[in-house]
C-alpha cells in the first residue's frame, strides 16, 4: 500500500476519462513522435525498392517528401509479393530516419574507456594502425572479418575480395553461416547448385505441400499467400513442426515432432514410400545415383521406429507419406527448422531424397525448395565472403578456380590465401588468441551466436574489434570502432531472394550527414592499406559490373544480369549466362543437375540424436525461433515503436502440463546458463519442448542458453534443440534498453513498452488490447 | 446487396499485425491504429480475428444512432465514417454501444475515431491499407465475384445472429457453403461460462 | 466519392411490421422546435426593445444584422430543440443539466465546473491533443469570434451607445442600457482599443481561418471526405467577413471613405448571411460544445461517488455506473435490443465473436 493517508484521497483529476482496455490505445505512434507525421502535404515521390527484411523480399515504395526525406511506406504490386506486406516491412522505413540512427564514428583505445566521437579520419588511421600491428606481429591470419547476409550481394562481394586481398586474410566468414549453410551444403551435394529449386508461384500449381521446419505465418508472412493459394486450387498442406504455428493450425496435417529428430522421419517417410511401391522408379534411374544406397537404409527405419524418435504416432507417417508420394505434383520447403542441427545438411538431404525418389523435382509444382531467412541470405553466401568460397561460388580449394579469380583481380595465386573457418570456429579462435583483432559488418553475434558466455568470452579477448552498423548493436558496443554506415534506402544495390531472383534495391534518400556508405569504407580502408588499385570503387554500380565478371561462366552466373533490365524486369533469377538471356526461375526442366554427370546424387542420412545429451536434470528440448514482429538480432526492429508495442520481450513457451499460468515466472536451465522469462502456456506446443524467441540481448538472450555445437559439414550451430530444464522463479528478467552512444538514450517513444508488464498473448505479440 | 466492400476470413489470419502496422500509415490518421487484432482462441491455439468497422446496414449504424452530437455520419454508399471532429464531444457511447467492439476513443483529444473502410483511399480507387496488404488475404477488398474468383467455391455472410437480434452488415465474413444461409453467431449473450448457465 | 450524410437521412425505410419509433410525448418535434424558436424570437425581440431604450438607442442603419439576429435565433432554438429531441442527445442533456444544477455536486466540488469551462470551452485543451497547430488556430478563431460578437450583438441590438460632448478627443462615454459605465478619451490607448475592437478580431480571425482553409487544401487527412458548404463555406465566411470589416477601417483612414458603401453592403451581406447560416452548419458546434461540458460533468460526478462499471467478463473497468445505465437506456430508447451486450467490454465482445465463429463457423482454413 501506498504511504498517503487514507484521510485526504487524492484528488479527482478533473478530467478522469475511462474507457475500456483497448479502445483507448493510441500509443502505437510506431517509434516517430505522433506530432512529425504529416499526411501529404507536399506531394511527394514513390521510389520503388525492396524490402530490407526477410528472404522473400517483396517490393514496396518508400514515399519520400519534397526535402528528400524518407517518410512512409507504400504497397508495391511488384509480382513476389503483389502488394502483401507484413508487420516488419510496414515499419522498416521508420528505421531510415530514427534519432538513435549513429551518425560519428564511435572509437576507444581500450574497452576500459567510454566510446567518443572520433572524425572519420581518425577512426580509419587507427582500425589501419591496429590492423597493421596485428598483422605485422601475429601475422596476416590473426586478423578477421565477419560479414553478413542482409549487406546487398555487391558489398559481400566487397567483404570476400576485402579480406582475401586486401587483408590477405584466410579468415572471412558470415552470419550466414548461422542461416542458410546447412540448405546450401545440401544442395551443393546433392545437386552442384546451391539454391531454391522452383519459383514462389510453383506453389500455386502444386497438388502437395509439404512444409518442413518452417514457421512461415511468422517469419515469411507474405509468402503465407502462396500457401493458401494452393489450398484454394485443392492443395494438401502438410506441415512439420513441433509447434501448432499458424500455418500449421490450420493444416491439412500437421507432424508435431520432437526437436531434433527430423532425418528419422523423413528416412521413415521413404520407408513408406518403399515398401507401398510409390517411388517413381524411372526418374530414380535416369536422374539420380545413390538411389540404392539410401533405399538400403530407409529400410531400417519402419514408422513403428521412427514414431518412437519422433514422438509421434506411426499411422501420420504413413499418411504423409501416402498424401505426398501419390500427389500428381508435390513439393517440400524448407527452413531453419530442419537446418539449425548439427545434423543439418542431412536433415535437407533427407527432403531431396524424399523429392527425388517420387520425381517431383523441376516441374511447374513439383519440386523442392529452401527458403533463407536473410534478405540477401542467397545472394550472401554466392559471392566470396564465406570461408571457403571465391565469387561464383567457386571453391577457394580449387586450383583452377583460384587461377581464374585471380585473373580477375589482377594478384598473384600465391597471395591469395586459403580457406578458412567458420564464425562460430572464428570466435573460439578469438578465445585462444589465434585471431586477435577482428572486423564485423552487418552483424550482431552477441545475440545471434549461441551460448553467448563463448561469444563473449571471444570477442572480449580480441585486441582490437571494429563493427560497421547503422544503429549500436550490442555488439557494436563491445567494439574499439564503430563505423556508422547507410541504411539499405541510402545506397543502391541487388539482393537474391528465397528464389535465387535478384532484385533491385533503388536509393531512397541521401544518408544522413557523417554517415557513408559500406563501399565507402572498406575502399577507403583498403587504400590506407595500400591495396586501394584493386578497390576503385565509386558505388555499387561498378562493384556490380566486377561481380558480373566474377560470376561469368560459373553456376552463379550473373553475366547477363544487369542494372538497368533489373529495373525493367523487377527481378531476374540466375543462372543468367547473357544479357538476353531470360533468367531460370525453375531448374532442372531438363532433368540434369548442375554436377558434371548431370545427375542427383542421393546421399545416405543415419539419424543421431541431438549433441545435448537428455538427462533426468536437462529432460525437456529447448528451441528457438523467430516471432513476426522482429528480426533476426532485433538490433533494427528493437527500436521501431509499433513492433516493440506488439512485441515487448521474450517468453517461454511451455504446455499446460507444466502447471504454469500465463506471466508466471519461468527459469529455463541448461547447461550454459539459465533465465527467466514470462510463461506463454499453450496447447500449442509439444509438452516435452519449451520455446524462446532469440531477438533480445542477455539477461533475455535465447542464445545464452542455446549449445554451440556444430554440423561438422556447415559448421551451422544446432539451435534448435538442446536439453533443458524448468522451473518457477521469482520473478522475470528485464529486457534492456537498445545500446547507445554516450550521452545518448533510446528514443523513449518508441521503448514505452518495453518493461510493460503484458508479456504476448501469443507467439505474434500480444492482441491490440492486450496492452497498457 | 454487396458491391465492394471487405471480406474477413479469420480462418486464413495468422495473426501477423500486418494490417494493424498498415492502418498506421494510412494518411487520414497518420500514427493511430484503427483495426483490432485479438487472439481469440488463447490456451488453445494461435487463432487470430482482424476487426475492422463492419458498417452495419440494419439496424443502421448503431455508433451513430446513439450518439448525442450527431457526429458519426453515413455516406450513401454505406460507409459509417469516424466522428466529425468539430461535433464529437468524446462521451463514448459508440465504444460501448457497438456490438461488434469497433469504436475507439482518444480521452486527451475527446475525439472518437474509427475505421472508415479507408476512406481517403477507396474513394480514388484504391483498396483500404489493411485489405492491401494482408499477407493472407484474411481480409479481402473486392466484389463477392472478384472473391470467387480467386478462391473458387467461397461463400459469404453479411449478418450475424446476437441472441435473437440479427445484424446485418456491409462488411462480410468467409462462410462454409453449408452455413451460408444462417448468420454468423456473435458471440453474445454468452449464455453459459463453464459449462454454467448464465442467463 | 459520396459524400457523408446525417445517418438519419440515408436509413432505409424500416421494415414492414415494425414499430414505428414512439414519438415523443405531446406535439411532434417539428411543432415543439418552432414554438421554442418563437419564443427564444420573441423573447429576443422584447430584449431589444427594452434594452435600447424603446428603440431610442437603436440605431437604424443597424437594422439588418439586428434582424438577423432574430432568424439566429430562431434557428438555433428550433436547431437545438430538435437536436436534444433524439434520444441520446435528450438523455445527455437532462443528465448533464441535472449535474449542472445539482446542489450536491456544487458542494462536493465547487471548482470543478469552472475549472472544466475554462479549460475545455475557453482554452480547449482538447483540441491541442489532436493538433497543436490546430489548437492555436483555432483558438484565433475563437477568442476573435468571442470578441466581434461581444462588441456587435448589443451595438445591433441598440444596447451599447457610445456618445461624446465633443466630437472627438476626451469626453466619450461608453453606455449600456442607457447607462453610463465608461467614459474615456478617444484618442488615447483605451479609447483606440475600443473603436479598433472588431479590428482586432479580425486580425485574430484571418490567420486562424486561412490557416485551417490552407489545411482543407493540403492535408489529406483533412481532405477525405469533406463539403463544401460544411468545411469550406464556414471559413471563407469568417475570412470574408473580417477582410471586408478591416477593409472598411482602411477606406475610412486611407481612402477619406472611398469605396466604403459597397464594402460595408458587402460586409452586410456576409455577416448576415453567416450568421442565418450559423444554425444549419458547421458553426452548429458553438451551440453544441457546451453540452460536452455536460457530458464531463456527469462522469465527473460518478466518479467522486466511484461508481465504475467493470466488464462482465474480464473485470476491466468500462465506464461509470451511470453511464452505462443511461447508454443503455438509449439504446432501449432507439430500440436497439442488444443494450446488454454494453456490460461487455469491446475486447471481449470481439473474442467472444472470435470463439464463437471458431466453434460454430469453422476452425480452420476450410
Amino acid at each position: 500500500m501506498t504511504a498517503t493517508d487514507p484521510a485526504k484521497p487524492a484528488p479527482l483529476p478533473l478530467d478522469p476519462a475511462i474507457a475500456p482496455p483497448g479502445t483507448r490505445n493510441f500509443r502505437d505512434a510506431g517509434g516517430l513522435p505522433a506530432d512529425r507525421w504529416h499526411a501529404d502535404q507536399n506531394g511527394e515521390t514513390l521510389v520503388p525498392t525492396h524490402c530490407c527484411f526477410c528472404g522473400v523480399q517483396c517490393g514496396m515504395y518508400l514515399r519520400v517528401d519534397h526535402g528528400g526525406k524518407v517518410f512512409g511506406v507504400e504497397p508495391r504490386n511488384h509480382d513476389i509479393n503483389r502488394m502483401r506486406m507484413c508487420p516488419k516491412g510496414l515499419n522498416a522505413y521508420q528505421q531510415v530516419n530514427h534519432p538513435d540512427r549513429l551518425t560519428a564514428p564511435l572509437m576507444r583505445r581500450s574497452r576500459d574507456e567510454e566510446f567518443r566521437e572520433a572524425s572519420w579520419d581518425e577512426a580509419l588511421d587507427f582500425t589501419v594502425s591496429e590492423i597493421r600491428r596485428i598483422q605485422s606481429t601475429y601475422g596476416n591470419d590473426a586478423f578477421g572479418l565477419l560479414g553478413g547476409a542482409s549487406l546487398f550481394s555487391e558489398k559481400t562481394y566487397l567483404v570476400g575480395k576485402f579480406a582475401r586481398v586486401a587483408l590477405k586474410t584466410r579468415h572471412v566468414d558470415y552470419n550466414g553461416r548461422l542461416c542458410m549453410v546447412s540448405a546450401a551444403g545440401a544442395n551443393k551435394l546433392a545437386f552442384g547448385i546451391d539454391r531454391a529449386g522452383n519459383p514462389f508461384s510453383d506453389i500455386l500449381l502444386t497438388d502437395c505441400l509439404l512444409i518442413a521446419g518452417s514457421n512461415i505465418g511468422e517469419c515469411f508472412p507474405v509468402m503465407t499467400q502462396y500457401l493458401w493459394g494452393a489450398r484454394d486450387r485443392g492443395a494438401t498442406l502438410i506441415v512439420i513442426d513441433p509447434r501448432e504455428t499458424a500455418i500449421a493450425r490450420t493444416a491439412d496435417i500437421h507432424v508435431a515432432l520432437r526437436p531434433g529428430t527430423d532425418s528419422a522421419f523423413f528416412n521413415s517417410l521413404l520407408h513408406v514410400i518403399v515398401a507401398e511401391g510409390l517411388t517413381d522408379e524411372s526418374y530414380l534411374a535416369a536422374h539420380a545415383t545413390g538411389w540404392d544406397e539410401v533405399k538400403k537404409t530407409v529400410a531400417d527405419y519402419p514408422p513403428a521406429r521412427a514414431a518412437e524418435i519422433c514422438g509421434i504416432p506411426a499411422e501420420q507417417i504413413t499418411q504423409v507419406a501416402r498424401v505426398f508420394a501419390t500427389a500428381g505434383n508435390a513439393m517440400a520447403w524448407h527452413a531453419r527448422g530442419i537446418e539449425h542441427h548439427s545434423q543439418g545438411v542431412e536433415n535437407c538431404l533427407t527432403v531431396i531424397n524424399l523429392c527425388t525418389a517420387t520425381g517431383n523435382l523441376g516441374r511447374p509444382g513439383a519440386g523442392y525448395g529452401t527458403i533463407t531467412g536473410q534478405g540477401n541470405g542467397q545472394g550472401g553466401r554466392e559471392h566470396g565472403q564465406k570461408s571457403d568460397l571465391l565469387p561464383g561460388g567457386r571453391s577457394i580449394t580449387n586450383p583452377e578456380h583460384r587461377a581464374q579469380i585471380c585473373r580477375i583481380w589482377g594478384i598473384e595465386e600465391s597471395e591469395l590465401p586459403g580457406a578458412g573457418t567458420s564464425m562460430m570456429e572464428m570466435v573460439w579462435q578469438m578465445q585462444r588468441k589465434e585471431i586477435r583483432g577482428l572486423i564485423g559488418i552487418c552483424n550482431n553475434p552477441f545475440v545471434s551466436l549461441p551460448n553467448y558466455a563463448v561469444v563473449k568470452a571471444g570477442y572480449d579477448t580480441a585486441e582490437f574489434h571494429a563493427q560497421f552498423d547503422f544503429f549500436l548493436s550490442e555488439t557494436a558496443a563491445n567494439a574499439h570502432v564503430v563505423f556508422p554506415v547507410t541504411t539499405w534506402a541510402e545506397d543502391e544495390g541487388v539482393m537474391a531472394n528465397a528464389e535465387a531472383r535478384v532484385v533491385k534495391h533503388n536509393k531512397a534518400q541521401e544518408p544522413p550527414a557523417g554517415v557513408r556508405t559500406d563501399t565507402w569504407v572498406l575502399c577507403e580502408l583498403a587504400r590506407r592499406l595500400g591495396a586501394g588499385h584493386h578497390f576503385d570503387f565509386p558505388g555499387s554500380r561498378e562493384v556490380f559490373e566486377e561481380l558480373r565478371i566474377a560470376s561469368a561462366g560459373t553456376v552463379n552466373d550473373y553475366y547477363g544480369i544487369t542494372y538497368d533490365r533489373l529495373d525493367a524486369t523487377g527481378g531476374i533469377a540466375w543462372p543468367c549466362p547473357t544479357t538476353d538471356h531470360p533468367g531460370t526461375p525453375r531448374l532442372f526442366e531438363d532433368g540434369r543437375t548442375y554436377h558434371p554427370d548431370g545427375k542427383i546424387h542421393m546421399q545416405v542420412v543415419e539419424w543421431h540424436p541431438p549433441m545435448d545429451a537428455y538427462t533426468e536434470e536437462f529432460p525437456l528440448s529447448l528451441t528457438t525461433g523467430r516471432t513476426v514482429a522482429h528480426f533476426l538480432s532485433g538490433n533494427q526492429t528493437r527500436r521501431l515503436g509499433a513492433l516493440v508495442e506488439q512485441t515487448p520481450r521474450p517468453w517461454v513457451e511451455v504446455h499446460p502440463c507444466h502447471g504454469f499460468h500465463n506471466g508466471d515466472p519461468v527459469r529455463v536451465i541448461t547447461r550454459r546458463g539459465n533465465e527467466v522469462f514470462p510463461a506463454l502456456v499453450t496447447e500449442a506446443i509439444r509438452p516435452d519442448t519449451v520455446f524462446i524467441p532469440y531477438h533480445w540481448p542477455v539477461p533475455t538472450a535465447a542464445n545464452a542458453l542455446t549449445i554451440d555445437a556444430l554440423d561438422p559439414r556447415s559448421k551451422i550451430p544446432e539451435y534448435k534443440v538442446c536439453a533443458a530444464r524448468i522451473e518457477s522463479a521469482e520473478r522475470v528478467d528485464d529486457v534492456p534498453a537498445p545500446p547507445m552512444p554516450p550521452g545518448h538514450q533510446a528514443y523513449k517513444e518508441a521503448q514505452a513498452s518495453r518493461t510493460d508488464p503484458l508479456p504476448p498473448t501469443s507467439p505474434q505479440g500480444r492482441g491490440t488490447a492486450e496492452r497498457s | 446487396m454487396m458491391g465492394r466492400t471487405i471480406f474477413i476470413d479469420p480462418g486464413r489470419c495468422i495473426g501477423c499485425q500486418a494490417c494493424v502496422s498498415a492502418c498506421r500509415e494510412c494518411d487520414s490518421h497518420r500514427g493511430k491504429s484503427m483495426i483490432h487484432l485479438d487472439y481469440s482462441d488463447p490456451g488453445q491455439s494461435v487463432a487470430s480475428l482482424p476487426t475492422v468497422c463492419m458498417h452495419c446496414e440494419d439496424p443502421v449504424a448503431p455508433c451513430a444512432e446513439v450518439c448525442p452530437a450527431d457526429a458519426i455520419l453515413v455516406t450513401a454508399d454505406g460507409v459509417v465514417q469516424q466522428a466529425d471532429t468539430t461535433r464529437c464531444i468524446g462521451c463514448a457511447n459508440c465504444v460501448n454501444a457497438c456490438p461488434f467492439g469497433v469504436p475507439k476513443i482518444d480521452l486527451q483529444a475527446k475525439l472518437q475515431m474509427k475505421c472508415n473502410l479507408c476512406y481517403d483511399r477507396t474513394a480514388y480507387g484504391l483498396a483500404p491499407m489493411c485489405a492491401t496488404v494482408c499477407p493472407t488475404g484474411a481480409l479481402f477488398y473486392g466484389t463477392l465475384e472478384e472473391l470467387q474468383a480467386e478462391r473458387p467455391g467461397v461463400q459469404v455472410a453479411d449478418s450475424f445472429a446476437f441472441g435473437d437480434v440479427v445484424v446485418s452488415t456491409g462488411v462480410a465474413m468467409v462462410v462454409p457453403a453449408d452455413k451460408v444461409q444462417w448468420p454468423v453467431p456473435g458471440g453474445l449473450p454468452v449464455v453459459e461460462v463453464n459449462g454454467v448457465d448464465v442467463r | 466519392m459520396s459524400e457523408p450524410t446525417e445517418v438519419r437521412a440515408a436509413a432505409p425505410p424500416r421494415p414492414p411490421g415494425a414499430p414505428e419509433p414512439a414519438p415523443p410525448a405531446g406535439r411532434s418535434v417539428a411543432a415543439r422546435a418552432t414554438l421554442a424558436g418563437t419564443a427564444v424570437s420573441l423573447l429576443l425581440i422584447t430584449a431589444i426593445v427594452l434594452g435600447s431604450r424603446l428603440l431610442r438607442d437603436f440605431d437604424s442603419a443597424l437594422l439588418p444584422y439586428a434582424v438577423a439576429t432574430v432568424f439566429l435565433a430562431f434557428g438555433v432554438a428550433y436547431r437545438y430543440t430538435v437536436w436534444v429531441s433524439a434520444p441520446g442527445a435528450r438523455r445527455l442533456f437532462k443528465k448533464g443539466f441535472g449535474s449542472f444544477f445539482s446542489a450536491a455536486n456544487f458542494k462536493k466540488a465547487p471548482t470543478a465546473l469552472p475549472r472544466m469551462i475554462t479549460t475545455y470551452l475557453g482554452f480547449q485543451k482538447f483540441l491541442g491533443a489532436r493538433s497543436r497547430a490546430r489548437w492555436a488556430a483555432h483558438q484565433l478563431i475563437f477568442w476573435g469570434c468571442l470578441l466581434a460578437a461581444a462588441i456587435t450583438f448589443p451595438l445591433t441590438w441598440g444596447w451599447f451607445t457610445f456618445t461624446s460632448g465633443s466630437g472627438s478627443g476626451p469626453g466619450y462615454e461608453m453606455r449600456i442600457w442607457g447607462i453610463k459605465v465608461l467614459g474615456f478619451n478617444s484618442l488615447n490607448i483605451l479609447g483606440w482599443l475600443m473603436f479598433h475592437g472588431l479590428d482586432i478580431a479580425a486580425v485574430l480571425v484571418i490567420p486562424g481561418a486561412s490557416y485551417f482553409l490552407w489545411r482543407r487544401m493540403k492535408d489529406r487527412g483533412a481532405i477525405t471526405g469533406q463539403r463544401f458548404a460544411y468545411d469550406l463555406l464556414p471559413l471563407i465566411c469568417l475570412i470574408v467577413i473580417s477582410v471586408t470589416g478591416l477593409l472598411l477601417t482602411f477606406s475610412s483612414i486611407f481612402l477619406h471613405g472611398g469605396g466604403y458603401e459597397f464594402l460595408a453592403i458587402l460586409h452586410m451581406v456576409s455577416v448576415v448571411f453567416t450568421l442565418i447560416y450559423i444554425p444549419f452548419g458547421k458553426f452548429f458546434h458553438i451551440v453544441q460544445r457546451p453540452a460536452a461540458v455536460g457530458m464531463q460533468l456527469f462522469k465527473y460526478t460518478a466518479r467522486q461517488d466511484e461508481q465504475v462499471f467493470a466488464c462482465k467478463r474480464c473485470g476491466e473497468p468500462i465506464d461509470t455506473t451511470p453511464y452505462v445505465e443511461n447508454l443503455r437506456g438509449t439504446m432501449r430508447d432507439l430500440r436497439l435490443d442488444f443494450n446488454a451486450f454494453v456490460e461487455y467490454c469491446p475486447r471481449c465482445k470481439r473474442i467472444l465473436r472470435g470463439n464463437a465463429y471458431l466453434t460454430h463457423v469453422k476452425k480452420g482454413f476450410k
